[in-house]
């Protein structure tokens, strides 16, 4: 058997057209699934210059190549779109159990393209596939519509559900497409593109098993990663008071070495993201106060208030995405944080806790509770809108944004109350909150300060919350990937953790090297950072998560999975050759949406330009334009324009498409 | 009522939850065992009067911790 179906569903919202095709076996041996085949589809059936939010426009649920065979942290789906942000490639990535629930129905993925006349849900087993009337549910928040809708078709099988909440229902453009509870495939804007649509939900409700090539080798592997996680602990005495001191050590530090990604499992297992709450802060990692601050700002007194033993004293269990041995996840109690009106929440991640919190100069850790779960029922990216928040702080400190355009609220630094009440407006979409409800970009042009410093994104994308000023490497993928402003595809901590130099023969061994090294251009740093952006893809093709991809490739073997579960006997090498391939596509579309590369650059303050005058990236500016380009020559793009070449399409098969 | 259940090894078991989405009947939920310093939950048979006995779940499951039980007195 094959870890895929081999069988995508396609669903027209204008004619009601619904129909199976079938997928022939070259296309996954050359994109996997997940990212790939998403890339793969929407290339070709996208139109060029679609709006949108239009029909013409194609969202995927994508499953990833491994979901559902017996390997671990493989059970991530993808949404592909064309981003209503940025023009140009967009998709967003998400856990929790919808993922195999695709494949259980027969599919490896749905595409959904058309506008229904009126708002409709699909609902798909493993027999049928119809749209049903959502009207009674349509302006639902997330969880109420949510927990409706697996009672009306509750059968033998409990269903899973993704969905738009309020924000996407009103096309905000930082909205995204919400599953089990409150898990967000978040970024690129796709929770606009499915209200768009008038498609509130995909219901799923299939019971076909996921079948693979050789399971007894698959879990065999998954064994040693299970008993490896069993042991990744730290002593109990060791509490989360210690992550200021560690940052600072790694802030101060001159020199950089491989690291055993181990350690990303101890922290995730333990904390999840929110260990990074106060290390980074301390570190250099965390941007504050809108990127123009430091630890100085946002010091000790403030800083304290995020740490993250905190928040384990408000969790009731820990929540494990399908097929994860990690279990970042948690599931909270914040009756307390939100006075009553809610009970439990997806335990708040590291990101949220930022944009909230040090970007917004907050410390009132309750209120960035409550503000995860409004924005998880309403279905909003919690980077995006805490990120257009401290922007819009930052518009009242100098005047942009009066009081009385602000409603009356006082928007000063860090007042809680007020970013309450302004994230309440945001996805209600009143009064200053229309203003703001579409992210840092729109808001900026319709407040008239498009190009001012304060204005910070990538590509008119609010950045996820790592520091390219603390790593270079980092801004070079904020910059370079079809989704700018992505943190979660490569960095020098992610590099130096990974050690793919042990199994990929191009890939550049990371020895013991200075920190200031990474702020000059270098063939060898733009190597480095191609091989994180094949091996994203890769990732994202298999439904792999981030933090296994951390662990690095000798704990969690993704190349040995894909072999085991597709019986294809690649070498490291030819995967990373499919991940080139991937990633080009995406590059290929935002070209073919006449979407300019260079366009995706930073925003100068996030490269230092000028630089900090105080804390742990003092001083330093990252040459973005320099490094943008001998990373585009090194995949094989035009250096100037980041276009692919003709040679490279040509080498990967990408000329024909 | 089946004359085979599951039964899961806790010491074991990665908590990841395979088991739970691979059920066709969902029998199976993830609850607390009291095992665990970390407050992980792992999974149980919540509805042993729909589970079929089938055995998918202990075929699915990863890192082969369920085995199928023989109840006794039933046919």
């Amino acid at each position: 058997m094959k870890a895929y179906t081999g069988k995508v569903l396609f669903v027209n919202l204008t004619t009601g057209d619904i129909h199976a095709e079938t997928i022939p076996d070259e296309v996954y041996e050359n994109y996997l699934s997940g990212v790939g085949l998403g890339a793969y589809i929407l290339y070709q059936r996208i139109p060029a210059g679609a709006d949108p939010l239009g029909p013409d426009n194609m969202l995927g649920f994508v499953s990833g190549l491994l979901t559902g065979t017996p390997s671990l942290v493989t059970g991530r789906w993808m949404a592909v779109f064309k981003s209503p942000i940025t023009g140009g490639w967009g998709d967003a990535n998400c856990g929790g159990t919808f993922s195999p629930a695709i494949k259980q129905c027969g599919y490896d993925a749905i595409f959904i393209n058309g506008v229904s006349p009126t708002p409709v849900y699909l609902f798909v087993d493993s027999n049928t596939a119809v749209l049903k009337d959502a009207t009674s549910v349509w302006d639902m928040d997330a969880d109420a519509a949510e927990k409706i809708l697996q009672q009306d078709n509750l059968n033998k099988k409990k269903p899973v559900v993704a969905l738009i909440g309020p924000a996407g229902v009103k096309r905000s453009l930082i909205s995204g497409i919400v599953n089990d509870g409150g898990r967000l495939a978040a970024r690129s804007g796709g929770g606009a593109v499915m209200g768009s649509k008038n498609l509130k939900a995909v219901v799923l409700a299939g019971v076909k098993p996921i079948g693979c090539h050789d399971p007894a080798a698959m879990k065999t592997l998954s064994k040693e990663l299970s008993q490896k996680m069993r042991k990744f602990n730290l002593p109990g005495f060791v509490k989360g008071g210690i992550f200021p001191l560690m940052g600072k050590m790694m802030g101060g530090m001159k020199r950089a070495l491989p690291m055993d990604g181990a350690m990303a499992g101890i922290l995730m297992k333990r904390w999840g993201t929110i260990s990074n709450n106060t290390l980074g802060i301390t570190s250099g990692d965390t941007p504050i106060k809108n990127w123009k601050g430091s630890v100085v700002d946002f010091n000790h007194s403030y800083y304290k208030h995020l740490n993250p033993e905190k928040i384990l004293k408000v969790e009731k269990q820990k929540y494990h995405c399908y097929g994860c041995a990690i279990g970042c996840g948690g599931i909270t109690d914040i009756a307390s944080a939100s006075s009553g009106e809610f009970t439990e929440s997806h335990k708040v991640e590291y990101e949220t806790c930022t944009t909230f919190g040090s970007l917004s100069m907050n410390k009132d850790l309750d209120s960035i509770l409550y503000i995860n779960e409004l924005l998880n029922r309403a279905g909003m990216d919690t980077i995006a809108a805490g990120s257009t928040v401290a922007f819009a702080l930052e518009c009242y400190e100098n005047g942009v944004i009066t009081p009385a355009m602000a409603d009356g609220l006082d928007l000063s630094w860090g007042n809680a109350q007020s970013i309450i009440a302004l994230v309440k407006k945001m996805i209600a979409r009143d009064g200053i909150g229309d203003v703001l409800a579409d992210g840092v970009k729109t808001a900026a042009a319709k407040l008239g300060v498009t190009g001012q410093p304060y204005v910070v994104t990538a590509g008119g994308v609010e950045p996820g919350m790592h520091d390219s000023r603390f790593d270079p490497l980092l801004a070079i993928h904020f910059s370079v990937d079809p989704t700018p402003g992505r943190h979660t595809i490569g960095s020098a901590q992610y590099y130096d953790m990974i050690h793919l130099w042990e199994k990929v023969s191009w890939a550049p061994p990371s020895g013991a090297y200075l920190k200031a090294d990474e702020y000059i251009p270098s063939d060898k740093l733009a190597v480095k950072s191609v091989a994180l952006s094949c091996y994203k893809e890769l990732v994202d093709g298999s439904g792999g998560c981030l933090f296994a991809m951390m662990l690095g490739v000798n704990h969690w073997k993704l190349f040995e999975w894909l072999n085991a579960a597709t019986g294809w006997q690649k070498t490291p090498d030819e995967y990373m050759e499919i991940g080139k391939r991937i990633q080009t596509l995406r590059q290929m579309f935002t070209i073919k949406h006449n979407v300019d590369p260079m366009s995706y650059k930073i925003s100068p303050r996030m490269a230092g330009v000028p630089p900090l005058t105080a804390g742990p990236n003092k001083g330093k500016t990252v040459p973005i334009e320099a490094m943008m380009k001998l990373h585009w020559k090194h995949f094989g793009w035009e250096e100037q324009t980041g276009e692919p070449t003709t040679a490279t399409k040509t080498q990967l098969g990408l000329d024909t498409l | 009522m089946a004359n085979k259940i599951p039964v899961v090894e806790y010491s074991l078991c990665a908590a990841c939850g395979v088991c739970v989405t691979a059920c066709p009947f969902s029998c199976l939920e993830l609850s607390k065992v009291g095992i665990d310093r970390y407050n992980k939950v792992y999974p149980v048979l919540a509805s042993p009067g729909t589970c079929t006995g089938c055995g998918i779940c202990a075929k699915a499951c990863p890192v082969e911790v369920i085995t199928m039980q023989v109840l006794a007195g039933v046919p």
